[in-house]
């Protein structure tokens, strides 16, 4: 029998909260995290005394090297290929850059929705943002727009709401405009006032909260479903804070880029009498990382083609689904979670969690470990500042993605 | 590897050496990446220099080149890098961009320009790992970046409690190590942190809105911590109030606040603005010129301005926020980051037909030529902040040629010309000085012993210049440029990537602060203070950093 091996301060880089203080007990080859823990992080944590799964050629398994090259060959003859998933460390986004450079191909991260929504206004005005530790202390107003965001966050509020603010003090308020606040976000808030205000429209009524709290009132009497009075209320609330704050998940929110637009107008409009912040939620399987890592390297974030000794960006031609439309290869990369490809009818060449089910046998398959588990690594938190350290729990038995694509490379 | 250069004509003010007034030519050894004295052994490879120019690797102690601001500057200037695509010829995934360029093509870029040591001046602690991760990414140059302190709240709270320089002391010395920072950088001493708590401006003796904290008690306090931890490099402060006509006096009294202990003074053009004539904006460099010339604990770095679209990138949030109304075009970017600073980016167009873009170029040519020690100035456009760092070898040319200076003066605003005595200044800087400039004043001023010139010992980072009397012509490329001893460019055409170093310093301090550092980390940020700290084996893909030990003096 393994002894049981208990580790503390676990870094945690899955939803992009990026928590550093789960326990984690691991046996042999057995993972399973202790509190305090999310069910998203216990259950992407866990792993059990189960042989890897081996490399596969066109479902036949077939050893490492011979599969990277198999895989080289594809890439070598492939005409468009797109390089998606991407949920990869930081050495492995460097990995992915460098496969486009050397084959060709589009870049882009499986939840690249919301993030594109965001840009909306970050690219096109400019926002002016706020980050974790800076919400967690200062923030005495909290608007949080759409549905309860403890299903994807689940200690968001608990991060963002700890006993002793240093300057938030004892009367913090959070404002739940849109779908209600869960059990546990209520527990997670108990040191705080809380009120809830359904609404059918988010963006209307955040667009005439906007309009009152620049001081002028919008023509009707009701918005999104929350009558004018209330809103002009909440409007004063919100002139009154001395670090209002307002958060979104934009991947969860069909017009998330008029959200992100409102709530950005808002923001602006509260800092020429007082301090405010957009917080904008997102963040998942290191996808932000990703993304700097584009900038730096590439000079455009994810979306962007890499051909004919240059790159190109476009939004919307280069997201997964419509990139794929052109496409004869599909890589696809994701060593967080089992997360399966899109449907595809080209070849697919997939570097994947052990535990990922494929509606399709993959024309090449290697499992890949999962950083923060299988091998160390660095993630990106949501707020694209700070990053953290992944430390590996047992001894990998499975490549990295960068040790994958390297030798792909090779070939 | 043995190399040698041979028939050069040396400048190397360092060493006392200037081929280029004697006319003298002589060879350059170099074994194993290093230069070492001549010797008579074969060599693996020679290299004809046929009497060109031979100076040091230049080291830029002030440029924008890595950290979180880069990238949302990146991202909200799409229209930059559309721009300035892909250099042609051999892709090795170099990106582009002008104003803010990838690492590939800043590392690219500066090496075409005989550059090859860049440092970083603003990386914000929270924002280390990625800033380190990024700088891993720039071929051909060695790095290093300075930390900004002295507005996050741990420090504010320390001051406020009354805390004794021993305690800042260990507070400052676990944050170098911490973050892998080479030396302290202060931004708008306070003026970030106040901001948070909704003051718009920050003179040097106001107090914080929350702390009571004035900027100069956090400057004073700084000073003192650096001198003490032994930092080579001394405070390099961006001052309160930058770009607010009349901040002249605030930098006037920013020097004396120091009471004869050394400071960098950054950007000063952006700090050298007075109030007189009727656009209340005029030219203080004469003023503040004198004031430096005066103080031998005083260096400064210009931050000219260069005319054409930029994007201006800062720590200093709440200047940010007050210039946001001068975005070109009309789109910024403000963060509040981590109980630990903040960042502000604005894109933006200098106008040579503008008053007040016009006179701060004459007032960065002012301070250039009016400093007298060129070892106490440094060449900077604060890049890309003043102008991206290409622009170097036009601003080189401002420098060395007066007639060409005052035809491009002739063209500009001509209420700013009327308020500028740049006309009159007839100095020219001579090779040797921008030599000084560029080489061998940062390497002393960075306490980098091996760089900055080419005695035996000294790094083989060299830089091969063919002369021309057009100086713009001269400096805008190399003839050759070795990185470590290896040749990384040729004919002006980058032939191999090199892998650079990181610099860091490493003072002694009292690791009691560790305790309370967890402490601070666990309640207020939310984060473990294991987890901000990075270790050599992040840096440089694991080849960790280049040390530099630094010995405390007794306080």
């Amino acid at each position: 029998m393994a002894e049981v091996q208990t580790i503390h301060d676990v870094a945690c880089g899955f939803c992009g909260l990026g928590c550093d203080d789960l326990t984690v007990e691991v046996e042999g080859r057995q993972v399973r995290a202790k509190a305090p823990v999310c069910p998203e992080a216990a259950r992407l944590l866990r792993r059990l005394d189960t042989a890897d799964p081996m490399p596969r050629v066109a479902g036949e398994v077939i050893d490492q090297a011979d599969a990277a090259k198999a895989a080289h060959q594809i890439l070598a003859a492939a005409r468009a290929p797109v390089i998606g998933g991407l949920g990869v460390d930081m050495a492995g986004a460097g990995a992915a850059v460098d496969l486009a450079i050397r084959f060709g191909g589009v870049l882009d991260h499986y939840a690249s929705d919301g993030l594109f929504r965001n840009y909306a206004a970050a690219q096109r005005t400019g926002w002016l943002s706020t980050t974790l530790a800076e919400v967690r202390n200062r923030c005495d107003v909290l608007l949080v727009v759409g549905d309860d965001p403890a299903a994807t966050w689940g200690r968001l509020f608990e991060r963002l709401f700890p006993e002793k603010p240093l300057f938030a003090g004892s009367n913090r308020r959070v404002i739940f405009l849109g779908g209600a606040p869960g059990e546990k976000t209520r527990a997670q808030l108990a040191g705080a006032s809380v009120v809830h205000h359904a609404t059918t429209d988010a963006v209307a009524a955040l667009e005439a909260l906007g309009s009152f709290t620049a001081g002028r009132r919008p023509p009707g009497s009701c918005f999104g479903g929350i009558e004018a009075d209330t809103l002009a209320g909440l409007a004063e609330e919100l002139r009154n804070a001395h670090y209002a704050v307002v958060t979104w998940n934009a991947a969860d929110l069909d017009d998330g880029d008029l959200v992100a637009e409102r709530a950005t107008a808002l923001v602006d409009t509260l800092n020429v009498t007082t301090r405010a912040g957009v917080f904008p939620l997102g963040g998942r399987d290191n996808i932000i990382g990703v993304n700097q890592l584009l900038l730096w390297r590439l000079g455009y974030p994810l979306r962007t083609a890499v051909q004919g000794q240059a790159s190109s960006h476009d939004g919307t031609l280069f997201a997964t689904q419509a990139a794929l439309a052109d496409a004869d290869v599909l890589v696809w990369i994701s060593a967080f979670r089992p997360e399966p490809p899109p449907a595809f009818g080209g070849k697919i060449i997939a570097l994947a969690h052990p535990e990922t089910v494929f509606d399709k046998e993959p024309d090449v398959l290697i499992p890949v470990g999962t950083p923060g588990v299988d091998h160390a690594g660095t993630a990106f938190r949501m707020d694209s500042i700070v990053s953290l350290p992944l430390g590996a729990l047992r001894v990998a038995t499975l490549p990295s993605v960068a040790e994958a694509v390297r030798c792909i490379a090779e070939g | 590897m043995r190399l040698r250069l041979k028939g050069g004509r040396v400048l190397d003010p360092a060493n006392g050496e200037n081929g280029v007034a004697s006319g003298t030519v002589r060879d350059i050894e170099i074994e194993d990446g290093r230069i070492v004295a001549a010797t008579d052994l074969r060599a693996d490879a020679e290299y004809d220099l046929g009497g060109d120019v031979v100076m040091a690797g230049g080291i830029d102690l002030h440029s924008h080149i890595a950290g979180g601001k880069m990238n949302l500057a990146r991202l909200l200037m799409q229209e930059d890098r559309r721009a300035f695509p892909e250099m042609p010829g051999n892709f090795c995934g170099c990106g582009g961009g002008r104003a803010v360029p990838t690492a590939h093509a800043t590392g690219c870029r500066y090496a075409e320009l005989g550059y090859t040591t860049v440092f970083e001046p603003a990386m914000v602690g929270a924002n280390a790992r990625a800033a380190h991760l990024e700088m891993a990414d720039i071929p051909n140059l060695d790095t290093g970046a300075y930390l900004v302190l002295g507005n996050d709240d741990y420090f504010q709270r320390l001051l406020a409690a009354g805390a004794g320089q021993e305690q800042v002391n260990a507070y400052v010395g676990w944050m170098i190590e911490a973050t892998q920072a080479f030396a302290i950088k202060i931004v708008n001493p306070g003026g970030i942190n106040a901001f948070k708590f909704n003051a718009r401006k920050m003179d040097l003796d106001e107090a914080n809105p929350h702390y009571a904290v004035t900027p100069r008690k956090v400057l004073t306090t700084l000073i003192r911590a650096v001198t003490e931890l032994g930092l080579p490099h001394p405070i390099h402060l961006h001052g309160c109030n930058l770009g607010v006509p009349g901040n002249d006096e605030t930098t006037l009294a920013t020097m004396l606040a120091t009471e004869g202990r050394r400071l960098h003074l950054t950007h000063l053009q952006f700090h050298s603005y007075g109030t007189e004539g009727d656009k209340r904006f005029s030219s203080s460099a004469a003023r503040i010129a004198e004031m430096v010339n005066a103080n031998p604990n005083i260096s400064v770095d210009v931050g000219q301005v260069m005319f054409g679209q930029t994007i201006t990138a800062s720590a200093d949030y709440m200047s940010q926020y007050r210039n946001r109304g001068l975005a070109s075009p009309k789109k910024s970017i403000g963060m509040d980051i981590e109980l630990d600073a903040a960042c502000g980016v604005v894109p933006f167009e200098y106008k040579d037909k503008s008053f007040v873009n016009a006179l701060q170029w004459a007032i960065g040519l002012e301070l250039f030529l009016l400093v007298e020690d060129p070892w106490r100035i440094f060449l900077t456009t604060d890049h890309p902040n003043g102008g991206p760092f290409t622009t170097y070898p036009h601003l080189i040319r401002l420098l060395m040629d007066r007639d060409f200076r005052n035809a491009q003066l002739a063209t500009l605003n001509k209420a700013a010309q009327a308020h500028t005595l740049l006309a009159q200044i007839k100095r020219e800087y001579s090779l040797e000085e921008v030599a000084i400039l560029t080489r061998a004043a940062p390497a002393r001023i960075l306490g980098l012993t091996d760089k900055g010139h080419l005695g035996p010992g000294a790094v083989a980072d060299i830089a091969v210049h063919t002369e021309d009397a057009d100086r713009e012509a001269m400096f805008s490329t190399t003839r050759m440029v070795f990185k470590n001893g290896r040749l990384i460019v040729k004919d002006g055409v980058v032939v191999e990537l090199a892998q650079g170093t990181t610099h860091v310093a490493r003072p002694e301090f009292d690791r009691s602060v560790d305790k309370d550092m967890q402490r601070w980390f666990d309640e207020s940020v939310g984060l473990k203070s294991k987890h901000f700290r990075i270790a050599d084996g992040e840096l440089r893909g694991g080849a960790g950093p280049t040390i530099l030990k630094c010995e405390g003096v007794a306080s």
